[in-house]
C-alpha cells in the first residue's frame, strides 16, 4: 500500500508541489514564531539570572507591585545606614550597596540612543556585579567609567576615550575599562556605563542613598532563614527578596512584550495555515476527480472504499510530513529574519543563539501534518464513494470537480445561507448600537463559515456579474468567465482563500486607520499648544528628563509650559494607566470640555476633596464613569505601587475624546502623582509661545534650552500626532507584511487550481486552438480567469474586512472615541496589488496551456 | 456546373484546394521511430467531397492533420491554396486555420460553456470578424438547428452537436473543411443526415470537404475515395459505391499483410 501511495505522490509531484509549498510556508511561519519567541524568552531569563547570579538576597524599598505593562516601577532609594544594619544580621556574609539608574551615553559628540535602556550603575566586583572586565581596569576615581564591549565596538570607543554621561547630572568621564556581561559583550539593545559608587550616586543625585543592597549569605546558612532574619531586622518598609525571584519577575516583565508578539505571530500563522488548508482541500479534490477512473479501476480490482480513502489520506500524510519537516527546518532558519523584521517595525528583541525546543518541533510537525490530512479528509471521503462502474462509464475526467448529491448541496447551501444571515444580523446589531465585540466575533465566524458553505451556490452569479467587463473584451474573456462559473465549488474555494487573506488585510487597514484618525483628531482638537516637547525614544512613560520642562518653562519666549506624566496603577488584577496634569496651566495649552465638575478642582487639596490624606481628586473620562457607575463626589479605589491602595475622589468628568487626547481615562494632578509615584520623567511638555514672539524665534529658543537633553524633541502639532500614531503604524505595518504571506499562499492556490483545471480542459483547449484561437488569446483567457477569481476574492474579502472593521469601530466607539475612517488610497492599493497578483498567478498556467500541443489536445479523445 | 458555381464564376474542378507532396512524418526516434507518413502525395480538388480511407495505422489521421496545418511534416511539401505551410510559424498556421480551414471532429466539437450559436460563430469571433448573418442563417436553416441556437452543447443530441460543428466549420466560408470520423459517434440515421448534408455542401455550395473515415457506407457519400496504407496513397476510386470500397479495403488489408511478410 505505502509503495503505491509514494509512487502515486511522486508521479503527481507537479500537481502537489504547490500544496507542499503552502503547507511548508505555514509551518515555517509557526516554527519561526515559536523559535523566535522561545529564544527571546530564554535570553531574557538568562540575562536576568546572570544579573543576580552571585547574589542570594536583594533588599529594596517595598512596593505593592513590581511592574506594570512590562515596565518595572521606580522605587525610592535606601538610606546608606541600612547596609550596616543588614551586615549585623547573623548569616549575612556580605552586604553590598548597589546604585543603578538611567544615564545616556554620548561619545564623539554623538548621543547614543539604544532602543532599550541606557544603564548607569555602580561598578561592583563579582560575585555581586554581573559584569566582567574584558580589558583595562575597574573605575576607581570620580572621572572614570567602564562601558560594555558591544557599545564600545559599535561606537568606536577605545580605552582612554572621553565620553559624556547624562543622568540627573552630566559629567565627562574617561573610559578605563571595557566589560562584558557573562559570555555576551553587553546587554541586548542597551548601553552600559559603570562608574565607582560615589560617582554613580553623584550622577544620579542620590546623595548617600543607594538603589538596593545585595546580600550574599554565609556558607552553609539557610537563605530562607537569613531572608526572614533580615526582613525582621528591617521592618515592612523594605522588601527582602530572593534574587532568583527578582530575576524571574524582572524577566516576566520583560517577556510580557514577547508574549504579545507570540500571540500575534501565531494568530497570523494560523491564518496562513487556514488559507493553506483551503488550497490543500482544493488540490486533493481536483486530483481525486482526475483520478476517478483510476480509483474506479482500483475498486473494480477489489479495493474497498476504506482502502481507497486510506490511499488518498496516505498521500496527504506523505505531503504533510514532507512539507512539515522542510517547513520546520526553514522556520528555524528564518527565525532570525523574523527578529529583524520585528525590529524594523519597532519591536526590539534580544539577539543570540536560537532555541529549538522539542515542543516547537512537535507543534510544527503536528500542525503541518494535521492541517494537511484534515484538509484532505473531504476529498478522501469522496474518493471512497467512487463506484467501480465509473471505470467504464466515464471517458475522461471532464466533469465538474466535487460533484455531490442534490440533497447534500441543498443542506450545504441552506446552512451557508442561515450562517451568513446570522453573521450579517450580528454585524447589523453591532452597527445599530447594542452589540459588543463578542457578538461581533461570533458574527465574523458565522459569516466566514457561512460564506464558505454558500460559496459554490453564489459563485456562478457573482462570477458572471464581475466578469461582465471581461466578457465584452471578446471570446477569450467570455470563455474565461464561463469556465470560472462552470466549476463553482473550485472557484469559490480558491477565491475564498484569497478573500480571507484580503479580508484580514482590509480589516487591519481600516481599523488601524480609524483608530489612528480618531487619535489624531481628538489630539488636534484638544491640544492647542504651539509646540510639544517629547522624548524621541518611544518609551511607555514618555521618558523626558525633568530638566527639559524646567529649562523650557523659564524661557522668556514661552508664555506657558505645561507638562503631563503617565503612571500605572492597579484596579484589582487589572493594570490601568493614568495621566497627571498641572491643573493651573493645562487649560492654557488645551481646550478640554468637562461633562461635569471642574478640572482645577484637582488641585483643591482641602480635607473635603480628599478621601484620605495622601490621595487627591481625580477626573474620569465620561464613559469610564458611566461604566463604573461613578459620578462627581464618589470615590474610586486605586492601588499604586509605592503607596498601596488609596481612594481618590471624583471631582470631574471629562469628554471622552479629550481624555483620549491625554492618553488615559484617569486624570490626576501632578501633586497627587508625586505623592504616589517615584517616577520623575515627563511624557509631554505643552508649550504656548509668548505674544509677539515668532514661531521660528520660539523654536530656536526651545531648541537651545533642550541642548542638554539630547533625547528631547520639539514637535509641532503634526509631528506630535505622528509621534503618537507611530506605534499604531508600526504594528499595522508588521501585521500587514505578515498577512501578505497568507495572500501569497492564496495566490499559489489560484495558480494551482488553474494549472490543474487546464489538465482537465485539455480537449477544450485543443478544440479552441484547432478552430483558430491563437496562443496569445489562449494565454489571455487563462489569465483572465485568474484575474476574475482574484476579483471575486477582492469583492468578498474587502467587503467582509471593511464591514467588520466598521462593526469593530462601532463597538469600540461605545467605550472610547472612535469614528470609522476608510483609507481609500490604502484600500485601492490592496485591491490593485491583489488584482495584479491574480494576473501573476495566471502567468504560469497560461504559459503551460499555450504550450499544450494542439494535436495531443485534439487527439486526447 | 451547379448554380452557385455559375454565379461565383469559380471553376472548382480545375482548382486545387490543398496539396501534399512526398510528405514524410516520423514519430519517435531511433529504434522506436515510426514513419507515420512515408512519401504520401495527395491533391484535394476544390469544390469536391473527398474521403480518405485506410486501415488503422495507415496514417490517414496524420495526413489530415498535416494538410490542415495542425501538425508540421518532416519532409515534403504541404500547400493550402497557394500557401506553403513549411515557412509558417505556429501563430501564422493558427491564423491560416482560422481563415481558411474548418474542422469537424468525431466528438467534443463544441465548447461546453458556449451556446450553439456562439459555437458556430466561434472562429469568426476569435478572428474579430463580423459574421455574415445571412450565410449563418442559411446554414442553420439547412442543418435544422434554428430552434436549438440558444442551447448549450449538453442540451443538444449527438446529431445536433455534430450538425452545429458542421455549421461552425462552414461559417467562415473556409477554403477547405476537414472532417475526422464525423459520424463515428452517431446512430445511423443521424449519420446519414450529416453525410447527406456534407455532400450537399460540396455539390450545391461548392465547399471543399475532406473526410477521414474507416466506414465504407460513409465514404460512399464522397465524390472520390483515396486509399492509404503504410503512410502512402495506394489508390483512389471516383464515384465510389459501398461494395467497390469494401473490396478495395479488403485488398488493402491483404497487401498490408503481404507487405509485412516481405
Amino acid at each position: 500500500m505505502w509503495r503505491l501511495i509514494i509512487r502515486n505522490t511522486l508521479a503527481r509531484r507537479g500537481r502537489l508541489a504547490l500544496t507542499l509549498l503552502a503547507v511548508l510556508l505555514g509551518v515555517t511561519f509557526v516554527t519561526g514564531s515559536l523559535v523566535l519567541t522561545d529564544t527571546s524568552q530564554r535570553l531574557l531569563d538568562e540575562q536576568f539570572r546572570t544579573a543576580t547570579a552571585g547574589v542570594d538576597l536583594t533588599i529594596r524599598e517595598a512596593v505593592a507591585f513590581d511592574s506594570a505593562m512590562g515596565v518595572e516601577v521606580a522605587r525610592d532609594p535606601l538610606p546608606a545606614e541600612i547596609v550596616d544594619r543588614i551586615r549585623a544580621v547573623p548569616g549575612v556574609a556580605a552586604a553590598t550597596p548597589v546604585v543603578r539608574g538611567q544615564g545616556l551615553l554620548e561619545a564623539g559628540g554623538k548621543t547614543i540612543v539604544p532602543s532599550g535602556p541606557s544603564l548607569l550603575a555602580s561598578w561592583e566586583p563579582a560575585p555581586v556585579g554581573p559584569f566582567t572586565l574584558r580589558s583595562g581596569r575597574a573605575p576607581a576615581a570620580d572621572g572614570e567609567v567602564v562601558v560594555d564591549v558591544a557599545t564600545a565596538r559599535q561606537h568606536r570607543i577605545g580605552l582612554g576615550a572621553e565620553v559624556t554621561v547624562r543622568a540627573e547630572r552630566t559629567a565627562r568621564l574617561r573610559v578605563v575599562g571595557l566589560a562584558g556581561f557573562a559570555q555576551a559583550d553587553g546587554l541586548p539593545n542597551s548601553t552600559v556605563a559603570l562608574v565607582a559608587r560615589p560617582a554613580a550616586q553623584r550622577l544620579l543625585a542620590l546623595g548617600t542613598d543607594v538603589s538596593e543592597v545585595a546580600v550574599v549569605a554565609a556558607d552553609g546558612a539557610d537563605v530562607q532563614r537569613v531572608r526572614g532574619a533580615v526582613s525582621a531586622a528591617l521592618g515592612s518598609r523594605y522588601e527582602v527578596s530572593s534574587s532568583r525571584d527578582i530575576a524571574a519577575s524582572s524577566a516576566a516583565a520583560a517577556k510580557n512584550q514577547v508574549s504579545y508578539l507570540q500571540v500575534m505571530l501565531l494568530a497570523l500563522a494560523a491564518a496562513a495555515l487556514l488559507v493553506g488548508a483551503f488550497l490543500i482541500a482544493n488540490t486533493f479534490s481536483i486530483v481525486v476527480t482526475h483520478r476517478t477512473r483510476e480509483l474506479a479501476l482500483l475498486r473494480a480490482a477489489g479495493a474497498t472504499g476504506a482502502q481507497v480513502m486510506r490511499s488518498v489520506l496516505g498521500e496527504a500524510l506523505f505531503v504533510g510530513v514532507l512539507a512539515s519537516v522542510a517547513g520546520t527546518g526553514l522556520g528555524i532558519a528564518v527565525a532570525s529574519g523574523l527578529r529583524r523584521l520585528a525590529g524594523s517595525f519597532g519591536m526590539t528583541l534580544p539577539g543570540g543563539g536560537l532555541d529549538v525546543t522539542a515542543r516547537t518541533l512537535v507543534v510544527s510537525l503536528v500542525v503541518g501534518v494535521g492541517v494537511t490530512v484534515l484538509s484532505a479528509l473531504g476529498p478522501a471521503r469522496r474518493a471512497a464513494r467512487v463506484a467501480p462502474v465509473e471505470a467504464m462509464r466515464r471517458t475522461a475526467a471532464e466533469g465538474v470537480a466535487g460533484r455531490s448529491g442534490w440533497g447534500r448541496t441543498m443542506i450545504r447551501t441552506g446552512a451557508g445561507a442561515v450562517l451568513t444571515a446570522l453573521g450579517l444580523a450580528g454585524l447589523a446589531i453591532v452597527l445599530a448600537g447594542p452589540g459588543s465585540v463578542v457578538v461581533l466575533g461570533g458574527a465574523a465566524v458565522c459569516a466566514v463559515v457561512g460564506l464558505a458553505l454558500l460559496g459554490p451556490a453564489v459563485t456562478p452569479g457573482m462570477v458572471r456579474l464581475l466578469g461582465r467587463p471581461l466578457a465584452v473584451t471578446g471570446v477569450p474573456g467570455r470563455l474565461a468567465r464561463e469556465s470560472a462559473a462552470r466549476a463553482p465549488r473550485r472557484t469559490s474555494a480558491t477565491a475564498l482563500a484569497l478573500a480571507f487573506g484580503l479580508a484580514l488585510i482590509s480589516f487591519t487597514t481600516v481599523l488601524g486607520a480609524s483608530i489612528r484618525e480618531s487619535a489624531a483628531r481628538s489630539y488636534t482638537e484638544a491640544v492647542s499648544a504651539d509646540y510639544v516637547v517629547e522624548s524621541a525614544r518611544n518609551e511607555m512613560l514618555g521618558g523626558l528628563p525633568e530638566h527639559a520642562y524646567h529649562h523650557v518653562s523659564e524661557l522668556p519666549q514661552v508664555a506657558v509650559a505645561s507638562r503631563i506624566r503617565y503612571g500605572h496603577w492597579k484596579d484589582g488584577q487589572t493594570t490601568e494607566a493614568l495621566t497627571a496634569v498641572d491643573p493651573a496651566t493645562l487649560s492654557r495649552v488645551t481646550s478640554l470640555h468637562m461633562v461635569a465638575g471642574r478640572l482645577d478642582a484637582l488641585s483643591d487639596n482641602t480635607a473635603d476633596n480628599t478621601a484620605d490624606n495622601t490621595a487627591g481628586g481625580i477626573v474620569l473620562a465620561a464613559n469610564v464613569a458611566k461604566e463604573r457607575n461613578l459620578t462627581v463626589g464618589d470615590s474610586i479605589a486605586m492601588t499604586f505601587s509605592r503607596t498601596g491602595t488609596r481612594r481618590l475622589k471624583v471631582v470631574g468628568l471629562l469628554r471622552d475624546r479629550d481624555a483620549q487626547a491625554l492618553s488615559t481615562s484617569y486624570i490626576v494632578s501632578l501633586d497627587t502623582y508625586q505623592r504616589n509615584y517615584k517616577e520623575h520623567v515627563d511624557a509631554s511638555v505643552f508649550v504656548k509661545v509668548a505674544d509677539g514672539v515668532s514661531d521660528a524665534e520660539a523654536r530656536k529658543a526651545i531648541d537651545g534650552a533642550l541642548a542638554d537633553s539630547p533625547t528631547a524633541q520639539v514637535r509641532d502639532q503634526a509631528a506630535a500626532v505622528a509621534g503618537r500614531t507611530l506605534m499604531i503604524d508600526q504594528v499595522l505595518g508588521l501585521v500587514t507584511v505578515l498577512l501578505m504571506l497568507t495572500v501569497l499562499i492564496a495566490l499559489m492556490g489560484i495558480t494551482n487550481t488553474l494549472a490543474l483545471s487546464i489538465i482537465e480542459r485539455t480537449r477544450e483547449i485543443g478544440l479552441l486552438r484547432a478552430v483558430g484561437m491563437t496562443g496569445a488569446q489562449l494565454r489571455w483567457m487563462i489569465r483572465g480567469e485568474a484575474v476574475l477569481v482574484a476579483a471575486l476574492a477582492i469583492v468578498a474579502g474587502v467587503a467582509l474586512g471593511v464591514a467588520f472593521a466598521a462593526g469593530t469601530v462601532a463597538a469600540l466607539g461605545r467605550t472610547s472615541e472612535a469614528t470609522l475612517m476608510l483609507p481609500a488610497g490604502q484600500l485601492l492599493l490592496v485591491v490593485a496589488v491583489a488584482a495584479l497578483a491574480g494576473l501573476l498567478a495566471g502567468l504560469l498556467p497560461a504559459r503551460r496551456a499555450a504550450r499544450l500541443d494542439v494535436l495531443t489536445a485534439v487527439a486526447a479523445s | 456546373m451547379t448554380l452557385t458555381e455559375t454565379l461565383t464564376g469559380k471553376s472548382p474542378r480545375t482548382a486545387v484546394a490543398a496539396l501534399a507532396r512526398d510528405v514524410v512524418k516520423i514519430y519517435g526516434r531511433g529504434d522506436t521511430a515510426v514513419r507515420a507518413l512515408d512519401g504520401a502525395t495527395l491533391s484535394i480538388p476544390a469544390g469536391r467531397f473527398t474521403a480518405v480511407m485506410g486501415p488503422s495505422g495507415s496514417g490517414k489521421s496524420t495526413l489530415m492533420h498535416a494538410l490542415a496545418g495542425l501538425d508540421t511534416v518532416d519532409e515534403g511539401q504541404v500547400l493550402i491554396g497557394d500557401t506553403d505551410l513549411a515557412g509558417l510559424s505556429e501563430r501564422q498556421r493558427t491564423l491560416l486555420r482560422r481563415e481558411h480551414v474548418g474542422f469537424v471532429f468525431q466528438s467534443f466539437n463544441l465548447v461546453p460553456t458556449l451556446t450553439a450559436a456562439e459555437n458556430i460563430e466561434l472562429p469568426l469571433t476569435l478572428a474579430g470578424r463580423r459574421a455574415d448573418q445571412a450565410w449563418i442563417d442559411e446554414l442553420v436553416e439547412m442543418l435544422g438547428l434554428a430552434d436549438r441556437l440558444l442551447h448549450r452543447p449538453a442540451e443538444l443530441s449527438g446529431g445536433q452537436q455534430q450538425r452545429a460543428a458542421v455549421a461552425r466549420a462552414l461559417a467562415a466560408r473556409p477554403r477547405i473543411v476537414f472532417a475526422d470520423e464525423p459520424t463515428g459517434n452517431l446512430d445511423s440515421r443521424a449519420g446519414e443526415a450529416l453525410l447527406g448534408f456534407l455532400r450537399h455542401a460540396a455539390h450545391e455550395l461548392g465547399q471543399t470537404i475532406v473526410m477521414v473515415t474507416h466506414d465504407a457506407t460513409a465514404a460512399a457519400y464522397a465524390d472520390r475515395v483515396v486509399f492509404l496504407a503504410d503512410g502512402r496513397v495506394v489508390g483512389e476510386l471516383p464515384d465510389p459505391t459501398v461494395p467497390e470500397i469494401l473490396s478495395r479495403m479488403a485488398g488493402l488489408g491483404s497487401s498490408a499483410r503481404s507487405g509485412k511478410e516481405k
